[in-house]
């Protein structure tokens, strides 16, 4: 059988000719092959970018609710201010959501629906009432009234955060962003983007003529292609780039609509560069340049940002203010050339100026020092893909009208302290850390005192010597052993050297520079003398002390010297926050915690942070410490704290500085706050300041405007109150009018007793302490004051 | 002016000045008042034991019935969510620590239960029937613990506290028992 003959077997004799049409075709094929590979890769790369930027919603970060119930202690002036800050305004008919009216004794006002760390709320309609500072009456305004136990008012947002990637956005939905941002957009970038496919083909030809004549790409873009552009940014300029970004536009049409595209434009394009951080998206780049959320801009101040979009690096406003204010005009006349605003808001906006803030602020926060705490805190207890879920809300703890006055207080005592010192001005650094007492709750944060300016952290990462407010660790350690210490048992004040192994002799000495003899436990508080302090510490046994610092929730180890008694070690004033919030709360030691809850965006609970306490130490040794502490502001070193507290405030503190006048330090509570302030210098130069001249002004003046409870604890079972001769520590054998009442665990207080000499009659009033009420009056050092004063003196005080 | 007036007058000034700071003080403790009186003994039978006062403030009142309603839903975070915001307005109520800590118990966590009922009784005064129930959390938290001889002490202290409770008698609580 004979085979038919092949195609292929006459192909030699063909070869010229159909190879070559095989071989374009089969080139051809490839090519095609090829170029939808290509272009399907461009289409998976594009689709990716889009998607991922469009779904990365940042975190919502809100500071605490305020409630607000009758007999709150607060003033329709707070209210308002705490309305403002989460976006109320006034209006004669407040009915709408988030407005307000002022009325005769009060205000009506009309809440948001709002969701909760655990249920949804709905707007209610209100009227507030207020008498003597406090709120008197709460009502849903309705057909009929009905009086309302209780509102929690939405809390205000402090922040956005990515806690995945680490990156500031303030990222807008579409309808938030103005009319006029888009219509000076599409005017001035774009005229035809809601007609075109993606690209604009006469610019395209434009931009190739130039380049083939070998002059400079440019211009052509749609607001499309700058997209694609702005998602692979390179300086490139070739005409393959250029290819693929057309392909990657048209793409990019075909996939999604004029809107998605516009809102992702808005949120993407790049608008300038901070040091290190690129500001993307005219959210960001509002509060960058103009301090404001975008809602807020005026015409002239969109147009601004729209002129920038042509090279933010060129169109700089804070360098190049004349060439931006040429293009920001070109914007407002292109404008009213298209009609999108009129003439009269053409000619007013045209006056304008920049408007551009000078030095822009490192966030969209307004405390940046709170949120970065938050931030850690998330970074620590997830894993960061649970963080990837979009739109978290975390509802935090801070009170930014604590956080109001801590600012201020630093800020403002710091540049008075400098002026009246005749410091070089910006040489002082502090930082202030409040929480609430019986929940550890951190209400303020400031972590310098420039606080709008995220930077160094002083209040988390700055560890510093704690000095003497390390010493009621000592003192509660010996007050817990009720069977050798009360508060009245004498100490020895005399010199003491120490040889230590592995270190050279130490000699500690009093901030006076004298030895004391025998002085009270109390009293050696109250002075905070170091000598006997060293060698009660000594006498208890320098490891027993310091191995309790974990259960007060300090995680550091000291190193094992008695100095280390007397605070030579460091802590952040966070730690130290920390440290005293279990002595203000009774031996109870509560975590401190910066988040209450995080939510996800459909209100599923993600995580609490609950209210948890651990007794760590009795109730009775501590409510002796506590006695002592206000020894220490009574009488002591925190004397001059009584100029800006009433002495009926009865705070409990202590004053720490450390060698040669580096750190001043201020710690103390009040019945509802602990709060801690340290000042110093970042280059750790001697500032001058004690404890008391320092960092304790500024606790009092921040204390003083927080307006906080009185400090009356609640005094445990087993302790008894005692009078006793204050000089002697024996208890008086009757009523004596020269007491002082110290509390004594029950079966500890002295069993000897002393006559009564009521003598109180034939006192010289003149001797009586002086308390200055001149609250501007620079405080007095710790060494101008009497070290030790008679009994009689100490009557008075 | 005559001086009778002018002794009205210094009379007036004189009771302005006396009373203006002693109001003060009276009324910023207000938010943090703490249940006062102790209440009736049950008589016998336990079935008449009248629901204690557990606070003044109507706010704080209304923060308790939401937690109860909560966890009647079984939404525990929520309930103590709720007793959390009631301890921001009266953080020295001892029943809101005691309602805390019978929440952790039917948690499950039974460590944050004894230290929250300690908790309510350094603030619980002199309140005898409060005593009892957080003495009655802290057993039955070391009865779920393993440690019967704790629970056995703190089971007696509460009898001591509260004698006329007859000892079958649940701890009563929002919360129940686990």
């Amino acid at each position: 059988m004979k085979f038919p003959s092949l195609p292929w077997n006459r192909f030699p004799f063909n070869i010229n000719f159909r190879s070559h049409a095989r071989a374009i075709r089969l080139t051809v094929l490839v090519l095609l092959l090829g170029l939808s590979g290509y272009i399907l890769y461009l289409d998976i790369t594009i689709r990716e970018a889009f998607e991922g930027r469009k779904f990365a919603l940042p975190a919502r970060v809100y500071g605490r609710a305020l409630e607000v119930y009758p007999g709150l202690k607060l003033t329709p002036a707070q209210l308002v201010e705490e309305l403002k800050t989460v976006g109320y305004h006034e209006d004669p008919e407040p009915e709408a959501a988030a407005t307000y009216k002022y009325t005769l004794n009060g205000l009506e006002f009309t809440t948001r629906d709002f969701v909760f760390g655990d249920g949804p709320q709905a707007a209610q309609h209100l009227r507030i009432e207020f008498a003597e500072g406090r709120v008197s009456l709460l009502q849903d305004r309705g057909s009929a009234d009905v009086d309302l136990p209780l509102l929690r008012i939405e809390p205000p947002l402090i922040g956005g955060i990515y806690p995945g990637h680490n990156e500031d956005r303030a990222l807008l939905k579409l309808e938030q962003v103005p009319k006029p941002l888009i219509d000076a957009l599409v005017s001035i970038e774009d005229r035809k983007y809601y007609s075109h496919w993606g690209i604009d083909p006469r610019g395209i030809a434009r931009a190739l003529y130039k380049t083939l004549s070998g002059q400079r790409i440019e211009g052509g873009s749609t607001l499309t292609q700058q997209l694609v552009k702005n998602f692979f940014l390179t300086s490139e300029r070739t005409l393959t780039r250029k290819g693929t970004e057309v392909l990657m536009a048209l793409l990019l049409e075909m996939h999604y609509g004029k809107d998605e595209i516009l809102e992702t434009y808005l949120n993407e394009i790049f608008l300038g560069q901070d040091a290190t951080r690129a500001i993307h998206g005219f959210g960001l780049a509002s509060h960058f340049y103009f301090d404001r959320p975008l809602e807020r801009l005026e015409l002239q101040e969109i147009a601004t940002l729209v002129g920038m979009v042509k090279g933010p690096t060129v169109y700089d406003p804070r360098k190049n203010p004349e060439l931006v204010l040429q293009r920001r005009n070109i914007v407002l006349q292109e404008m009213v050339r298209l009609d999108a605003i009129t003439q009269a808001q053409f000619v007013e906006a045209r006056q304008k100026p920049l408007g551009v803030i000078h030095r822009a602020p490192t966030g969209t926060s307004a405390y940046p020092a709170f949120l970065q705490l938050v931030h850690r805190q998330l970074q620590r207890d997830y894993r960061e893909e649970d963080l990837r879920s979009e739109g978290l809300r975390i509802f935090t703890t801070l009170d930014p009208r604590v956080q109001r006055q801590a600012e201020q207080a630093l800020s403002q005592r710091l540049a008075d302290i400098e002026k009246a010192r005749r410091m070089t001005a910006r040489t002082l650094e502090g930082a202030v850390v409040v929480s609430s007492t019986q929940h550890g709750e951190i209400l303020a944060l400031v972590g310098g005192r420039e606080a709008r300016y995220a930077g160094y952290n002083r209040a988390v990462d700055a560890l510093r010597p704690i000095g003497s407010l390390a010493k009621p660790i000592v003192f509660l350690t010996a007050l817990e052993h009720s069977d050798r210490y009360t508060l009245v048992t004498p100490l020895d004040d005399s010199a003491l050297v120490l040889k230590q192994a592995g270190t050279s002799d130490w000699k500690p000495q009093n901030y006076d520079h004298k030895y004391h003899d025998h002085v009270q436990l109390r009293t050696a508080l109250a002075h905070s003398y170091n000598v006997s302090t060293a060698r009660l510490g000594i006498e208890l046994g320098v490891d027993n002390i310091l191995d309790k610092l974990p259960l007060y929730g300090i995680e550091r180890r000291p190193p094992s010297f008695a100095s280390s008694l007397l605070g030579a070690f460091e802590l952040s004033p966070v730690e130290v926050a920390q440290l005293y919030q279990t002595f203000a709360d009774g031996g109870f030691r509560t975590p401190l915690r910066a988040i209450r809850e995080i939510v996800t965006a459909d209100g599923r609970p993600l995580q609490r942070y609950p209210l948890n306490v651990d007794p760590v130490a009795a109730a009775a040794p501590v409510y002796l410490l506590t006695n002592a502490l206000q020894g220490v502001v009574r009488e002591g070193t925190a004397q001059s704290l009584g100029n800006w507290l009433p002495a009926e405030m009865n705070v409990a503190g202590k004053t720490g500085t450390t060698d040669d006048l580096r750190d001043s330090w201020f710690a103390g509570y009040t019945g509802d706050r602990v709060a801690v302030v340290w000042v110093g210098r970042d280059d750790n130069k001697p500032s001058g300041l004690t404890g008391a001249s320092g960092a304790m002004t500024i606790w009092g003046e921040m204390m003083k405007n927080i307006e906080p409870e009185p400090l009356l604890p609640t005094m445990p079972e087993d302790v008894e109150l005692v009078n006793v001769d204050p000089v002697s520590g024996l208890v008086y054998d009757r009523e004596c009018s020269t007491a002082v009442v110290i509390p004594f665990i029950k079966g500890t207080a002295p069993t000897e007793t002393t006559p009564c000499a009521d003598v109180a009659t034939i006192l010289p009033t003149d001797e009586s302490p002086v308390i200055a009420t001149d609250v501007k009056s620079e405080a007095k050092p710790e060494m101008n004051q009497t070290p030790e004063k008679s009994w009689l003196q100490r009557l008075f005080n | 002016m005559n001086r009778y007036s002018l002794i009205i007058i210094f009379a007036l000034l004189l009771v302005g000045c006396a009373s203006a700071p002693m109001q003060a003080p009276a009324a910023s403790t207000l938010p943090d008042a703490a249940p006062q009186e102790p209440l009736p003994s049950p008589t016998g039978d336990g079935v008449t034991e009248p629901e204690p006062v557990r606070s003044g403030n109507p706010a704080v009142v209304a923060l308790l019935d939401r937690a109860r309603m909560d966890t009647g839903a079984g939404n525990r975070g929520a309930a103590g969510a709720s007793l959390e915001r009631g301890l921001r307005i009266e953080p020295r109520n001892a029943w809101l620590w005691h309602e805390l800590a019978q929440l952790r118990l039917a948690s499950g966590q039974y460590a944050q239960a004894v230290s929250l009922a300690r908790k309510s009784i350094s603030f619980a005064g002199g309140d005898r029937r409060l005593q009892a129930a957080n003495w009655r959390v802290i057993g039955n938290a070391r009865v779920a613990q393993g440690d019967s001889a704790g629970a056995e002490q703190a089971f007696k202290l509460a009898a001591e506290f509260e004698p006329v409770v007859p000892t079958e008698q649940p701890a009563t609580g929002l919360f129940g028992n686990p």
